[in-house]
């Protein structure tokens, strides 16, 4: 196992030198979405409460990184770890508001609330260019971006399995389970919502501030983009929400399958994508994961 | 119990010994380089370009991939360029900047295309453009009109279409001349849509035209009446929007609704396209449209190349599909007279030469950004749609006062 | 207060209302459905979208007056609503919400791409019912008085149907407690069916209306569906009235907010309006306990 891991972890770190650009920009991508799709486990697949906005934190990121880089001439890595802190400052001032919600107006309060940052985004010409967007300069090189986007998803991933390996984590899943019988059995619930809801939120902010650096040009309608909340939670439950590796699995075949769709049917690979999500909920409700759990190839274990 | 243990991990430690030798075998079947086939002299010149084909800009993405599409045919017949068939690689962006920029990477590294043609929007030009800069790739990046891009010191991406600050020039200095003292005016707050504000405030500056009223809205903003109400107040005598197809049909519906009446309707995108017609039928005449392009342009080859594209997609050309077309001609053109696929001669080319496509006139400043070629004013007339505007290229005698709702029969 | 700028002010609210009604058609079915099954459908936007094509292509081929189309898209998206119920759906109302969401996700993105890839991503609209009628100083968009007075009594006569008959009183009663519904003999099976066909006839009749007022290309659906879940929690969710009411009022503060701000900012109000709802009465105006 250990073994395994080591050689996984030397081909990822060796890939850019031998693998071609654009195989480094898919992966890059990917490690991205695992980053998101890992995130946005943390707090709705182990505490259940489900964000439709988490895209908002990314965006934060995105726009304190640019903002960063070319007003004040902030080096990237730093710019985008900053971009990483304020999406925890803001996560910290609205878990306030937000976390009292629950079900389905936690969701929809999220999806309001990103579309609202959105707006004052555009609005807030003086600052964000509004809709001009920001121009960042270019990017001498995807190496240094690939390393920061695997940095990020291997911190994610840890995290998470500590958690879910921890009495830290095993709050969460009480919370999922019953909130009112957790607070009966003495949880402080707000305390371990809140904590769920600001580490669900740094990562988001760091790739949103790679993100921006990598693709040299932002602007609203693309970084709080509600499509990229929509693909964090598929993912998610494509590989299995409540689950260290889930998000993993789902966002790397998801990246995977969507590659491979497009290059052959780029008129109908959406209507598949479309098809194929119905298929699993239907099929595979507890995501890959389940399925493999059920067959005995991974073990029935929280820290899977 | 332990035995049960080591029998789940030993299948975990088979699965994902598994799982790492497929993704091996999968990585390096990617990064082994494509089988080079026997040099013969004759192989064909590849050329690649991702394309919006679904998502926000499916519509116009595709028109342009129209417009390769028959360019690759037509230069084919004549027989091919410098001698060699060309052949295009396309991929479709989703509408999406980072995946467009993940295309050109690709299109570049892993399929090593000779050439590269621009994608659609000013959103995925700005990222593809990113890419195209780093390998050196001159790009002709039809589709974008977006002045911001070539303001960041770009040495390998030229513009095509008429920037948007001058987008609607015609329609201020037209104005003028006609004695408008005032203008109100309103955009989508996307980088397009202001740019063609920006430039139009800043016209109407120069000619002494008094902006009295100026806002933003947001894409897909499903009522005017407010925004219409207020510039009924100010009575002014343009008014101008920097807008897409469905704003344009609604301001004018809903201006149409609270009797607004200025003495000139011009908007940016909209007026120009066959659908405002077909949204409005009468209520769209006499209103004011800036084109890049148009059909009935008396310039060479725009004829043929209509009746070819109706032969071959069964409607009308719009100029996404003419710029498509023009642009890889003027790829062409470099590319002819350097004699070679050597991307810095031909972006030296590109830089310097000057030359006139269907698509209309072709030069660029030291930023890359297009100077040559105007914007065409567009105003429906009896259910045509002329151009009436700069004056060498009318087709018809603009009318000039819009008379007041009330009076149209 | 001058008398002209009263009248702007009313003019102004005049524009708020009707706008609204279009709102309520889409809110209200979003909500018959989600009260009934606690299932967000994310299709709402889609089938809403194919009400609106449905008239568009009968008007555009055969000529029919758009009023006269919503006799076919109203039972056909009746038709397609069941069906999505009843093979789909159905089989997750009972798992997680998020099950029912991601479902409803998929199938809004095949029927989006779909749509794309027949119709194109071109803008259609119906230009029937033009101009406005002017009463007084002011003006009644005429297109924007006719969906507005359809909606009403389409809206008015699914409320009645829930509050007089048999079966509506048979859904309520699911709405409330499907458990209980089940055991007062109710089949809940087929009022879920039925809801379900409910709720997509009712989007189709906010597309179908919307393409007289509006432009509609296949991603249209998408620009609605935020805002109509933004007014489900405003009215209350489940709440059919209450819906209603938060479409009104949504209209109502669009146009104020962009009358005496901007236009962009007016795009902001749903969601603010959201989160004060939110903070101030969780459960909505109208909205059950929870």
């Amino acid at each position: 196992m250990r073994r395994v891991i080591a050689a996984l972890a030397a081909i990822l770190l060796l890939l850019p030198f031998f693998a071609s650009p654009y195989i480094t920009a898919l992966l890059l991508l990917i490690f991205m979405y695992i980053t998101l799709a890992e995130s946005w486990n943390i707090l709705s697949g182990y505490t259940g409460y489900v964000s439709f906005g988490h895209v908002a934190f990314f965006g934060i990121g995105a726009y304190t990184a640019a903002l960063l880089i070319t007003q004040k001439a902030f080096p990237w890595i730093l710019a985008s770890l900053l971009g990483g802190i304020v999406a925890v400052l803001f996560a910290g001032v609205i878990g306030f508001i937000c976390l009292r919600l629950r079900g389905p107006y936690f969701a929809i309060a999220l999806l309001g609330l990103n579309e609202a940052i959105k707006v004052i985004a555009t609005a807030w010409e003086s600052l964000t260019r509004g809709g001009y967007g920001i121009s960042l300069p270019p990017v001498p090189d995807l190496r240094s971006i690939y390393y920061a986007m695997l940095l990020s998803a291997t911190a994610v991933v840890l995290l998470t399995y500590r958690l879910a390996s921890s009495k830290f984590g095993l709050r969460f899943l009480a919370i999922r389970e019953d909130e009112i019988g957790a607070e009966g059995i003495g949880i402080n619930t707000t305390r371990y919502k809140h904590a769920a809801f600001i580490l669900s939120s740094f990562f988001p902010g760091v790739v949103g501030g790679v993100y921006a650096y990598y693709l040299s040009y932002i602007e609203p309608e693309s970084v709080f983009s509600v499509s990229i909340t929509v693909k964090m939670i598929v993912m998610s439950m494509f590989g299995g929400a409540g689950t260290v590796l889930g998000p993993v699995i789902g966002a790397a075949s998801l990246a995977l399958v969507s590659e491979l769709f497009w290059a052959k049917f780029p008129y109908l690979h959406q209507v598949m994508f479309g098809a194929l999500i119905v298929a699993v909920v239907l099929f595979i409700p507890g995501g890959v994961v389940a399925l493999l759990q059920e067959r005995n190839i991974l073990p029935r274990s929280r820290r899977v | 119990m332990g035995e049960k243990f080591a029998q789940i991990r030993m299948s975990r430690r088979k699965f994902l010994k598994y799982a790492g030798a497929s993704a091996l075998l999968g990585l390096s079947g990617c990064v082994l380089p494509p089988a080079t086939p026997a040099p013969v002299p004759k192989k064909p010149i590849r050329i690649g370009a991702s394309l919006s084909l679904t998502g926000t800009y499916a519509r116009t993405g595709q028109d342009q991939r129209n417009g390769y599409e028959l360019w690759r045919k037509d230069v084919n017949e004549r027989g091919g360029l410098l001698g060699r068939q060309v052949e295009f690689v396309f991929y479709d962006d989703e509408s999406k900047p980072e995946t467009g920029a993940k295309l050109y990477e690709k299109l570049i590294t892993e399929d090593k295309v000779d050439l590269v043609l621009g994608p659609y929007s000013s959103p995925v030009t700005f990222a593809a453009s990113t890419v195209t800069e780093k390998y050196k790739h001159p790009m002709v990046a039809t589709g974008s009109a977006a002045t911001n891009i070539w303001g960041r010191g770009y040495r390998y991406v030229f513009q095509v279409y008429t920037p948007d600050d001058f987008y609607m020039d015609g329609a201020v200095i037209f104005g003028a001349e006609k004695g408008a003292k005032t203008m109100a005016i309103i955009n989508e707050n996307t980088v397009f849509a202001k740019g063609a504000a920006r430039g139009a405030t800043k016209k109407a500056k120069e000619v002494g035209i008094q902006v009295v009223f100026t806002e933003e809205y947001t894409r897909g903003a499903p009522d005017f009446s407010p925004l219409l109400s207020k510039i009924k107040a100010l009575n002014p005598d343009i008014l101008l929007g920097g807008t897409y197809l469905p704003d344009s049909v609604l301001i004018t519906r809903q201006a149409k609704e609270l009797d607004v009446n200025p003495k000139m309707f011009a908007f940016s995108v909209g007026p120009a396209l066959p659908d405002f017609y077909k949204s409005l039928s009468k209520d769209a005449e006499y209103i004011f449209g800036a084109s890049q392009w148009e059909p009935s342009l008396k310039l060479p080859g725009v004829k043929e190349f209509v009746e070819k594209y109706k032969a071959a997609y069964n409607a009308e050309p719009g100029y996404h599909a003419a710029g498509g077309y023009g642009g890889a001609q003027i790829l062409e053109e470099a590319v002819k007279k350097v004699g070679s696929i050597d991307l810095e001669k031909i972006r030296e080319t590109l830089a310097a030469m000057e030359t006139t496509t269907i698509f209309g006139k072709y030069k660029v400043n030291e930023q890359g950004l297009q100077v040559v070629k105007p914007s065409y004013m567009t105003q429906w007339q009896e259910g045509k749609r002329e151009i009436v505007y700069p004056k060498e290229a009318a087709t018809a005698e603009p009318r000039y006062p819009t008379p007041p709702w009330k009076e149209r029969k | 207060m001058p008398v002209e700028s009263a009248v702007t002010l009313l003019q102004v609210a005049i524009g708020g209302v009707l706008l609204g009604a279009v709102y309520a058609l889409l809110a209200c079915g979003l909500n018959l459905i989600f009260g009934v099954m606690r299932v967000i459908n994310v299709a709402h936007g889609e089938l809403m979208m194919l009400g609106s094509y449905t008239t568009f292509w009968l008007f555009f081929l055969l000529g029919i007056n758009p009023l006269l189309s919503l006799l076919f898209s109203i039972p056909l998206m009746f038709l397609l609503g069941m069906g999505i119920q009843k093979f789909l759906v159905s089989r997750v109302v009972k798992a997680p919400e998020l099950m029912s969401l991601l479902v409803t996700f998929g199938i809004s993105m095949f029927i989006l791409s779909l749509a794309l890839y027949f119709w194109s991503a071109d803008f259609r609209s119906v230009p029937y019912f033009t101009g406005s009628i002017t009463l007084g100083s002011f003006a009644f968009s005429r297109p924007r008085v006719i969906a507005f007075g359809i909606a009403v009594v389409i809206t008015l006569a699914v409320y009645i149907f829930l509050k007089k008959t048999k079966l509506g009183k048979a859904v309520r009663a699911t709405s409330q407690s499907s458990e209980v519904a089940a055991i007062c003999g109710v089949d809940v099976e087929r009022i879920r069916l039925l809801t379900f066909g409910l709720g997509s006839a009712l989007a189709a009749a906010a597309g179908s209306l919307l393409v007289v007022i509006y432009a509609v290309n296949p991603s249209t659906g998408q620009t609605f569906i935020l805002k109509a879940f933004a007014i489900i929690v405003l009215g209350g969710m489940g709440s059919f009235l209450g819906a209603f009411i938060g479409a009104l009022i949504l209209g109502l503060a669009e146009a104020f907010t962009s009358f005496f701000f901007t236009a962009q900012l007016s795009e902001a109000v749903a969601y603010l309006l959201l989160i004060l709802v939110l903070l101030f009465m969780p459960s909505g105006l109208l909205g059950e306990r929870e």
